[in-house]
Parts: C-alpha cells; sequence; structure tokens
C-alpha cells in the first residue's frame, strides 16, 4: 500500500467512526418507530435489533389517532409562504443594494443583515402581544408573518453577494438590446443568480420548518400547530412519552427536510461563503 | 404637450422619476426595510418597555423602573441560567471549533465512500433540532437508555449506568453534546470550503520552503481561514448563548435548574408564568453580550467588504 492510499484509508476509518457515532440517533428513531411496545420496553432485550417482528402500528396510529397529518400540512403551508415572502421581499432589496449606486446601499445592506443577529429568543415576549394584537393569536398565520423576520435579513445579504458577482456587462447587453432594466433583471440577471435564489429559498424553509420557539409560543391548539411542534408536545400525555410514534413522527417530519437540504447543500454553502463573505 | 390636461406632466415626471435608478432603488428596499423595523424593531423597543413595568398578560402595567433587573438579580435560579448559559456557550463553542476543524481537513483529501459520508455527516444539522432532540431524549432517558446500555456492554460504564437528564453534570453534558452534534456539521463544511478556495501552490511552496505541518498550519492555513472561521464562530457563539429547544426539549431545564438557561427562564417566567415584564428583563440580560459580539462580527463583515 502507498503512502496516499494508507491516508486515504485512515481518513475513511476516522470519518466512519464519527458517522457511526452522530448518524445513531437516526437509526435509533427508525429501529424504534418500526418496533412494537413489547419489544421496546423489555429490558432483557437487545435495544439495538428487532426481537420481535416490526410493525407499521406506531405509523398507523400516527395517521389514524394523531393530528400529525395536520401538521405536516401546517408545516408545508408555512414552508411554502414563508419562501414567497422572503424571495418577494428580499430580491428587490438585494438587487437594489448591490447594483443601483445607492449611496450607503453597503451600511443598509449590514443594518438589514444585523437583525438577523437579533434572536427570537430576545423578541418572543413582545411578539406574543405583537401577534395578539394582530388577531394572529393561535393561528398558523402568525408563523407566516413572523418567521420572514429570520429569514429576509439574510436572504437579502445572500442575493447582495450573488448579485454583485453578475458581470455588469451582461445586464448592460441586455440593456443595450433596448430591454427595459426590469426585462433585463428578468431575464438575465435572476437566471444568472438562481443558485443564489435557490439558496435563499432552501434558507428560507429551512428556517420555517426549524423554527421551535415561535410556534411554540404562539400555537397551542392542537390543529393549528406545525410538525415540529405538535410531534415533541401531543404525543406525550402527562408523564407518558410514546416513543414509537414519537420516533416514527420525527422520521418522516425530518427525513424529507434533511433529504432536501441534501440536494442543496452545495449552492447554500456557496452562497454563505462564496456570495456574501467573499 | 404642455398644453394637454393639467395633470399629464406632473405624471410624466412622477414616472420618470420613478425609472430613475435611485428612487427606484430606495423603492426596492423599502419592504425590506419596513418588515424589519415592525417585526424586529418595534418588538424589541416594546420589549425594553416591558422590563421597566410590571406589565402582565392580564394587565398594561405601569412603568416601575429597574425593579425587574434588580428582582432578577437576586433570584438564584437567574443566577443559575447565566452561569449554564455561559458554559454552555463557551465549552460547546469550543467543542464546535476543534471538531470542525479537524473534520474539514479530513474530507479535504479523497477517501473510499466519501459521498454517502457526506451525506450521513450532514444529517445532524439539515434535520429539525427539535426532532433529533427528541431522539436524544428517548436515547437517555433514565431506564432505557440506549447510551447507558451500550456504554455498560463496552464496559465504559458499570450497572446501572448513569441517570443521564436526572443529575446535575451528565445533563449538562448532554445538552453540550447534542448542541455541538447539531453545529459541527455546518462549521466543517463552512472550514472545508475556505480550506478549498487556498491555491494548494501556496502550501507547497511552504512544504519546500521547509515548513512542517504545523507550520503550515499555523503561519498559512490559519491566517486565510481565520476571518471565515471568526465570523462562523462569532454567529454560533450568539445563537448557542440565545438557543433554548435542546434544554426546553431534553431536560426542561432540570434537574431543579441545574441545567436551565436564560432563554428558556426568560419563557417560564415571561410566558407560562405570565410575567411580561420580568421575563422581558430576563431576556434583556443577554443583550449586552449580544451587542458586543454583533459589534464584532459586523465591524469584521465591513473591513472584508472594504467599507
Amino acid at each position: 500500500m502507498t503512502h496516499a492510499q494508507q491516508g486515504a484509508w485512515t481518513r475513511a476509518v476516522l470519518m466512519g467512526i464519527y458517522v457511526a457515532i452522530t448518524a445513531f440517533p437516526f437509526y435509533w428513531m427508525f429501529i424504534t418507530a418500526f418496533k412494537t411496545n413489547n419489544d421496546l420496553y423489555t429490558l432483557a432485550n437487545n435495544p439495538l435489533w428487532f426481537n420481535e417482528l416490526p410493525t407499521f402500528g406506531h405509523i398507523i396510529y400516527l395517521f389514524q389517532n394523531t393530528r400529525f397529518s395536520t401538521w405536516m400540512l401546517n408545516s408545508a403551508i408555512i414552508g411554502v409562504c414563508v419562501v414567497a415572502i422572503t424571495l418577494v421581499i428580499a430580491t428587490p432589496a438585494g438587487y437594489a443594494l448591490a447594483r443601483l449606486d445607492l449611496p450607503g446601499a453597503n451600511q443598509m445592506g449590514i443594518a438589514i443583515f444585523a437583525t438577523y443577529l437579533v434572536p427570537p429568543s430576545l423578541l418572543f415576549i413582545p411578539l406574543t402581544r405583537v401577534v395578539y394584537f394582530l388577531g394572529l393569536n393561535n393561528t398558523i398565520w402568525s408563523l407566516v408573518v413572523v418567521l420572514p423576520t429570520i429569514s429576509i435579513p439574510f436572504a437579502v445579504w445572500l442575493l447582495m453577494g450573488f448579485f454583485k458577482n453578475v458581470p455588469r456587462e451582461i445586464e448592460d447587453a441586455g440593456l443595450v438590446d433596448g430591454c427595459s432594466r426590469f426585462q433585463a433583471v428578468m431575464q438575465i440577471v435572476l437566471p444568472i443568480s438562481k443558485a443564489g435564489l435557490a439558496a435563499a429559498g432552501m434558507f428560507a424553509f429551512a428556517i420555517s420548518l426549524q423554527a421551535f420557539l415561535y410556534p411554540l409560543v404562539f400555537t397551542s391548539s392542537t390543529s393549528v400547530k406545525p410538525v415540529t411542534l405538535g410531534v415533541v408536545t401531543d404525543l406525550i400525555r402527562g408523564d407518558i412519552y410514546y416513543w414509537g410514534e414519537l420516533m416514527a413522527g420525527a422520521l418522516i417530519a425530518g427525513l424529507p427536510v434533511a433529504i432536501l437540504f441534501n440536494v442543496f447543500l452545495d449552492d447554500f454553502v456557496e452562497g454563505i461563503t462564496g456570495g456574501a463573505f467573499k | 404637450m404642455a398644453t394637454l390636461a393639467r395633470g399629464v406632466p406632473v405624471q410624466r415626471s412622477l414616472a420618470h422619476r420613478l425609472s430613475a435608478p435611485r428612487y427606484l432603488g430606495y423603492l426596492l428596499v423599502l419592504p425590506a426595510i419596513v418588515y424589519v423595523l415592525a417585526l424586529i424593531g418595534f418588538p424589541l423597543v416594546l420589549g425594553v418597555w416591558y422590563s421597566l413595568t410590571n406589565t402582565t398578560v392580564a394587565q398594561p402595567g405601569t412603568f416601575v423602573g429597574l425593579k425587574n433587573f434588580v428582582d432578577v438579580a437576586k433570584d438564584p435560579t437567574f443566577i443559575l441560567a447565566v452561569r449554564n448559559t455561559l458554559i454552555i456557550g463557551i465549552v460547546a463553542t469550543a467543542a464546535k471549533i476543534t471538531l470542525s476543524v479537524a473534520l474539514a481537513f479530513l474530507m479535504l483529501g479523497a477517501f473510499p465512500g466519501r459521498g454517502i459520508m457526506r451525506i450521513l455527516f450532514v444529517l445532524p444539522w439539515t434535520i429539525p433540532i427539535a426532532l433529533s432532540t427528541i431522539a436524544y431524549k428517548w436515547m437517555f432517558i433514565s431506564q432505557y437508555s440506549v447510551v447507558n446500555w451500550m456504554l455498560i456492554r463496552i464496559g465504559l460504564l458499570s450497572d446501572p449506568g448513569i441517570n443521564w437528564l436526572g443529575t446535575a453534570v451528565p445533563a449538562m453534558a448532554a445538552v453540550i453534546f447534542v448542541s455541538t452534534w447539531r453545529a459541527v456539521p455546518f462549521g466543517a463544511i463552512t472550514v472545508l470550503a475556505g480550506l478549498t478556495a487556498i491555491p494548494t501552490d501556496v502550501i507547497e511552496a511552504a512544504r519546500i520552503d521547509g515548513a512542517g505541518w504545523w507550520a503550515r498550519f499555523t503561519k498559512v492555513i490559519v491566517p486565510i481561514i481565520a476571518p471565515i472561521l471568526f465570523i462562523a464562530l462569532l454567529f454560533d457563539l450568539i445563537f448557542t448563548l440565545t438557543e433554548l429547544t435542546v434544554v426546553f426539549i431534553l431536560t426542561g431545564g432540570g434537574p431543579v435548574d441545574q441545567t436551565q438557561v436564560l432563554a428558556n427562564y426568560a419563557l417560564q417566567v415571561g410566558v407560562n408564568g405570565t410575567q411580561l415584564g420580568q421575563g422581558a428583563a430576563i431576556a434583556l440580560y443577554m443583550l449586552p453580550v449580544l451587542l458586543v459580539l454583533t459589534i464584532m462580527s459586523l465591524r469584521h463583515i465591513a473591513k472584508r467588504e472594504g467599507m
């Protein structure tokens, strides 16, 4: 074995050990979701493998006896709305700050971005009153309105970086060819920046699904909760945790997000490292 | 043209002004600014006002000056929350940086199975934290803890293992572990992106000049990735110091407030306890530290942007 081959195998083994440890919770979710209760709660059993035949009982229970499908739908609606609001508001702002030579554009960009660093835990108490006065208390629309406060500042910053990287000559060529500036933006700048738009949209979607504090304080009825909140609050009765259902819910709600994120990961990293901080 | 209906020239000049990039530009930025002012700026000011009043959910409240801040500072649970917030912030951040840099170097080269390992590697960061934390709760839960089961099997613990979530120090360790577990993939990938951007001939030149790996690391690589690492560090610190999801789900701040953190305590007092004023005061105790970290971040970014 050459020195380089040895190095590659050492890397593979070290990474393998790390990943085996950090991916274990996912294995644990998976195996718990398909184990019978008897199997789960018999202490003599080997917890790492099936001691009885696997069951779909927890998943069926989740869809038939809980509001799990409602929570999934709520999360999807909230996610799509937050992405739409974020892109509609952040794209023009990002473009204008990057491209229109506004006096103080960079300072404004930084000021908007600074609000991204104001954490939800500093705002949630007054926001409960704001949401209440808007009449959005205990509705999914409270989250549709409030969650873009996290995604807009970041998306403006991200898109600013992307639009700065679009060569001016390309846009100017469009203008010379008789496009209006609006047409030039729609037909030339936005398609070139689609990686940035995808990253910003993905980020907004992730924010809305990751959010926990805002859903926790703005929604209380079972029927209006997003899935991340519903699973961890409503599958517990008093002190009794329904672990099979909990893990099935975490798996079904979490896996699509994880897969989606993986698809967009490179765009996202490019957005953060290449777009904004270069 | 000017002799036509009176409104026309006015309309035209308005249209002309709007098409001029400067006015149009500010108009395009306006919605973002309004959104941010209405739902971040205003609540922040409202929160400061609440903290100076005895507002509860039931009553509007009157001005009480700094009473809430003084009362809170004498509260033993608050002291515990400050201590734990700082411990978690410092220990988890140190662990995240060390692991992120080490793993970024591991992933820099090719190795068998790299593709699938990368997918598994980023899983902790991609799944919503509330969902992974509930899985951890089930892994740590007293009687059925699979963590105990495995550690006993490989001889690291003796039966009956550790009551992870019911004992002060192990509970803190569990919170720090989950927080670190979650953040490392993002940190490592960010550092990796920084490393990939380093031209190999720079490192090669240092090697030819006789620099050992430690010298190459500290003199060549660190200065190049330091800016991105510094920003990632400040951001992470801001979010770790103000986070409550892991504590809320994993321990609820327990046992007996031994893992209580500021954000979770603000929630307990301000929302569950309906004492909006006191809750706001607890949350605002985070502000000075956040302000320092934010200003450091922004100055750093401004410098990089050449302003």
